[in-house]
């Protein structure tokens, strides 16, 4: 397994880019966070939504502004897979033992995974199909409810651990 | 002694500079972000709607949304002055902090006239367009924004790459928006994505 993490956590080519151009880790850095307030802005106001904030919107409507909210997302992997990937640009590091090591890059993945775990839960329990009839004025059901807040929760979460990275322990 | 050095010297600061601790500088940068989030990814989200994405969502709910932006706006400016006092001296030295400030202001105020303007628009019945500088207030939130932001995350480098990341910043930008209207036009010229589309 650490072989394995070893082998493909460190992406060469990704150190080289971010060590030749002086511009690119924070241009990355500017990549993260504009994704990130596209990705939780929009998922947020989608889960106050249906947590019933500003229930005059009808929810279906709402759906069509996600897809600027995957948009932030895909920023935020490409730039977080850039910084993991090619830490070793920025501190002489293995990412493996950053990742071994660091307890807030852990939970950060961790929720990470949730999130997308609850994502699925929001799909396959037919939530997402249930809000589709919720119209102006109307609650979403609770399982809904439910799940929304946990999205909420979760993604705040992953902001939480991400700004606690660089303050954990890196190295052995 | 100067109104410097006794903020310097206060154990709150002294706390926030030095204390190990994550509920410390981390925490706080962190409500920083929070904060971010409720101003800059609320007001981003609505001034997209107003240039047409998701156009079906009804202007006078989302009003109550400016509300969360306004206390994103207030958690970031205590969580930033706290930032500040913990290296004022630092901040106070930098001119970049200073466009930093500037930028925010003018993005505070694109949001204060997208409100005005838009929704003050929405709540008279019958006008149901968006007028032309509607728009453009709510481009110039997008854009001020991207500058603040940039700004921002260059604070702690040096000169050079503060200007080399400006300069990639906004090729890259021009590069993803050309890039996306010429996408979203091919979209819409294929009869196959056009279909759904008239059906519904």
């Amino acid at each position: 397994m650490e072989a394995f993490l070893r082998y493909w956590m460190l992406w060469p080519s990704v150190e080289r880019f971010l060590k030749a151009y002086a511009w690119a880790w924070p241009l990355m850095e500017v990549l993260h966070f504009v994704g990130l307030c596209l990705l939780i802005g929009i998922v947020g106001m989608f889960d106050l939504r249906l947590l019933g904030f500003a229930k005059g919107i009808p929810v279906p409507t709402l759906r069509k502004l996600l897809p600027w909210g995957v948009f932030g997302f895909v920023l935020c992997a490409v730039s977080g897979l850039a910084f993991v990937t090619g830490i070793g640009a920025n501190i002489s590091i293995h990412p493996y033992v950053v990742l071994v090591n660091d307890v807030w890059l852990q939970w950060k993945l961790v929720f990470i995974v949730l999130a997308g775990l609850n994502l699925l839960a929001f799909h396959m329990t037919g939530a997402s199909d249930a809000v589709e009839a919720v119209g102006a004025g109307q609650d979403a059901p609770r399982l809904a409810k439910v799940i929304a807040g946990a999205s909420l929760f979760l993604w705040l979460g992953v902001m939480y651990f991400g700004r606690l990275i660089p303050w954990g322990q890196f190295g052995e | 002694m100067s109104f410097l050095d006794w903020l310097d010297n206060t154990s709150f600061v002294i706390w926030i500079r030095e204390s190990t601790s994550v509920f410390a500088y981390p925490t706080i940068i962190a409500f920083h972000t929070f904060s971010l989030v409720l101003l800059v990814g609320l007001s981003c989200a609505v001034a997209l709607r107003t240039l047409g994405v998701a156009r079906d969502v009804p202007l006078p709910p989302l009003d109550r949304f400016f509300r969360l932006m306004w206390i994103g706006f207030w958690i970031s400016a205590v969580s930033g002055v706290l930032l500040l006092a913990s290296d004022v001296r630092g901040f106070l030295d930098n001119p970049v902090f200073y466009v930093k400030l500037a930028s925010i202001a003018v993005g505070v105020f694109m949001v204060w006239m997208l409100r005005r303007l838009v929704f003050r628009e929405a709540a008279e019945p019958g006008r149901r367009p968006i007028s032309s500088a509607g728009k453009t207030v709510a481009a110039g939130v997008l854009v001020t924004w991207l500058v603040a932001l940039t700004v921002g995350r260059v604070l702690a480098y040096d000169r050079f790459i503060q200007w080399q990341t400006a300069g990639a910043t906004l090729v890259l930008a021009i590069v993803m928006l050309v890039a996306g209207f010429v996408g979203a036009r091919a979209l819409r010229a294929t009869p196959a994505a056009a279909a759904p589309r008239t059906a519904r």
